[in-house]
């Protein structure tokens, strides 16, 4: 199933499905790609940030950044 | 050639496959801390026992234990008895005076003061800002920052309060420098770079100038209105939410969204703790000390040839009408420009003369915090942004002066406390 | 030549240029911001060369003012040997900057700093076949105990500029990897 990574729940797993084009770049130093394994680390009430895993590291985006991103879940 | 960014990142699939091999992952306790730092549940109470304990630390170690339990006694029981004595000239020497100790009025007759605050001199009340209230107290905020920087804290504490600052057109990063220019408000407008474009840094500067007050100014608070800091530190973020708002409504320019790297936890090292500390000591007292003894003497010499009373007379009207505090807030006002910690200092001193209500105090302080940067933070916004913006930064600042002052006020008048 | 130290923000850049310089630092402020970088200078071959721990970076795309200075020193030292220091932990994302500065012809080391921490993650790095698809010299370091230090000098001399174009070639192939 496809959803929006701003979607995923609490420590649930996906790949990186898509990427906004123009956003690439920006996300592209911390190691989030398509193809990627991505876990949902935490995510913060009233439309705050997430904190996602890849490849051990964390990275904290902001909610319509991850709005941005195509995930595919189980 | 370069690449495109899909390509590059074909390519370094290609060689991870053949080069790397991840083994079994295993969840550690770190990273089980980690998280729960994070976690919006278990992250916030976290946060509040950090700050809770960064406070409790600032007050005991700079307050309780150097300040009170031993530089006051040093300063008012041997040093000021001391110049008393052995200082030439005597109380209605101007240069005495200037330099020691100014005396004040008690039933019509001039008598010697009998604490460092109300002395005024230069080696009296000087010396004391600095070395017997203020360095302590930013030395206990350095090293408790230090300790939260090199563990790897402040990035969650950014995540934490993203969601927060985001709604007035701020990163969560913003709370770094923040929280830095609660030591001293230089190197928090040095820590605004991280920061994505120029709107956010132009408000972030604003802001800190504006409702973010340094150890220095901090600490001198804490030793006189203890009682109050909680209201002052309310009334200030009020300030700083509210008015960031509003900046955010009228300057223009985008608010990008957060992508911040969370790095992993980390033993801080003594060795990084202890240079990071003696750095940035070393340059606070660079900065503070020669400004604390020039903003003495300035206001000493305003005092001696009249200028601070014409000042007063002139001003007044307006202090006492629009802001509700008296006149002789004309001086930590223009000692402020200089310095906020002498400042508060010198407000002491006339609160000992028992001339101000409790509220005038309170609102005499918070006008100390908001009405202007101090020089050396000035200096450097000039430096870090152009002119123009720094006009918009000081037309900003006017007004929002003359309107969260005059708040404040009416909201003493309702409650029947101005 | 000049010796630029480049890295993500927290892989060790700034225990790299600790332990490589001497005495003599000077903290310098890039002209125009508030953005400070360290100075130093190091022995290599028996000669002074100045080293320079660049701001942390996360790629060559500008987000930050940190960032922007460390994009326009390397612009502006070309004829630079760029010490590419990388989190051996999190090894994609570190090439990701380093293939970044070799594209643009920069001769380059790639130092696999934070050794220690990956060998705990249970991740292997075959070093030999890295440093033959690359094209570059290739060291695993531990900044805080400087293993790996002495060897990783001793290379910066091999180091230069490589074609992206070979190090596509020598990873198997372009068909999926297409130049922009
Ligand atoms: N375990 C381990 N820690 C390291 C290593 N190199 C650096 N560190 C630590 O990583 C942290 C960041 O290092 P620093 O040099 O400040 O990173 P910079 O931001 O790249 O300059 C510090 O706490 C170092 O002590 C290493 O090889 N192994
Ligand atoms: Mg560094």
């Amino acid at each position: 199933m496809e959803k929006k990574l701003s979607e995923m729940d609490f420590d649930e797993e996906g790949t990186v499905k898509e990427i906004e084009e123009n956003l690439k770049k920006q996300v592209a130093g911390m190691g989030i790609r398509e193809g990627k394994n991505v876990r949902m680390a935490t995510k913060q009430p009233i439309k705050g940030p997430v904190v996602v895993e890849v490849d051990k590291s964390f990275t904290s985006l902001g909610l319509g950044i991850a709005d941005k991103i195509v995930v595919e879940v189980e | 050639m370069p690449l495109s960014v899909d390509a590059r990142w074909d390519l370094i699939d290609k060689i991870s496959k053949q080069t790397v091999e991840f083994g079994a992952r295993k969840h550690t306790l770190k990273d089980a801390i980690a998280e729960l730092t994070v976690k919006p549940l278990t992250g916030i109470p976290v946060a509040i026992a950090v700050i809770y304990g960064f406070w409790s630390f600032f007050c005991d170690f700079a307050g309780t234990l150097f300040t009170d339990g031993f530089m006051v006694r040093l300063f008012d029981e041997h040093w000021l008895p001391w110049l008393q004595s052995v200082f030439p000239g005597g109380l209605k020497n101007p240069f005495y005076a200037l330099m020691v100790d100014a005396g004040h009025i008690e039933g019509g007759v001039l008598v010697a003061s009998d604490n460092c605050f109300e002395a005024f001199g230069v080696l009296t009340s000087g010396f004391f800002v600095v070395f017997g209230v203020v360095l302590w107290a930013v030395l206990a905020f350095y090293l408790m920052f230090a300790i939260l920087e090199d563990a790897g804290y402040l990035p969650r504490l950014a995540v934490l309060v993203d969601t927060v600052l985001h709604k007035i057109g701020l990163h969560g990063y913003a709370i770094v420098p923040t929280f830095l220019s609660l030591g001293c408000n230089v190197p928090g407008v040095t820590a605004t770079r991280p920061l994505e474009t120029r709107k956010q840094r132009f408000m972030m500067m604003t802001l800190l100038a504006i409702f973010v007050p340094c150890g220095a100014q901090i600490g001198i608070m804490q030793d006189l209105v203890p009682e109050m800091m909680g209201w002052i530190f309310l009334t200030l973020a009020i300030g700083y939410l509210g008015f960031g708002f509003i900046l955010n409504k009228i300057v223009p320019g985008k608010s990008p969204e957060l992508i911040m790297d969370v790095p992993p936890y980390q033993m801080p090292t003594l060795r990084n703790i202890v240079r990071k500390l003696w750095i940035r000591t070393s340059r606070f007292l660079i900065v503070a000390v020669p400004f604390v003894l020039l903003g003495s003497i300035i206001v000493g010499l305003m005092y001696l040839t009249g200028a601070m009373d014409w000042l007063a007379a002139v001003l007044g009207p307006l202090l006492m009408g629009w802001f509700g505090v008296p006149s002789e807030t004309v001086a930590p006002l223009i000692a402020g420009f200089l310095r906020k910690d002498l400042a508060v200092g010198i407000l002491g001193g006339l609160m000992e003369q028992g001339i101000m209500t409790t509220f005038q105090v309170f609102t005499s302080v918070i006008l100390l915090c908001i009405y202007f940067p101090c020089l050396a933070t000035f200096a450097l916004m000039l430096k870090e942004e152009n002119g123009k913006e720094i006009l918009g930064s000081l037309a900003s600042l006017v007004a929002m002066v003359f309107v969260y002052g005059g708040l404040i006020h009416l909201v003493g008048i309702m409650l029947g406390v101005a | 030549m000049k010796i630029l130290l480049m890295g993500h923000p927290n892989v060790g850049k700034s225990v790299f240029f600790n332990r490589l310089t001497g005495a003599k630092v000077l903290e310098s402020n890039y002209p125009g911001t508030t953005v400070d970088f360290m100075k130093g200078w190091m022995r290599l071959e028996g000669e002074d060369v100045e080293l320079i721990d660049v701001p942390g970076a996360f790629s060559l795309e500008p987000k930050d003012r940190a960032e922007e200075v460390a994009v326009k020193m390397l612009a502006e030292n070309k004829d630079s040997v760029i010490v590419c220091v990388l989190d051996a932990s999190k090894i994609e994302r570190g090439l990701y900057l380093a293939l970044e500065i070799i594209e643009k012809g920069y001769p380059a080391v790639v130092a696999l700093n934070m050794w220690d921490v990956a060998e705990d993650k249970n991740i292997r790095i075959d070093v030999e076949k890295l440093e033959r698809i690359l094209g570059v010299p290739v060291v695993p370091t531990t900044a805080i105990s400087g293993e790996g230090f002495k060897e990783l000098v001793s290379k910066i001399k091999e180091a230069a500029p490589v074609k992206i174009e070979k190090i596509i070639e020598s990873a198997g192939g372009r068909e999926s990897a297409a130049v922009s």
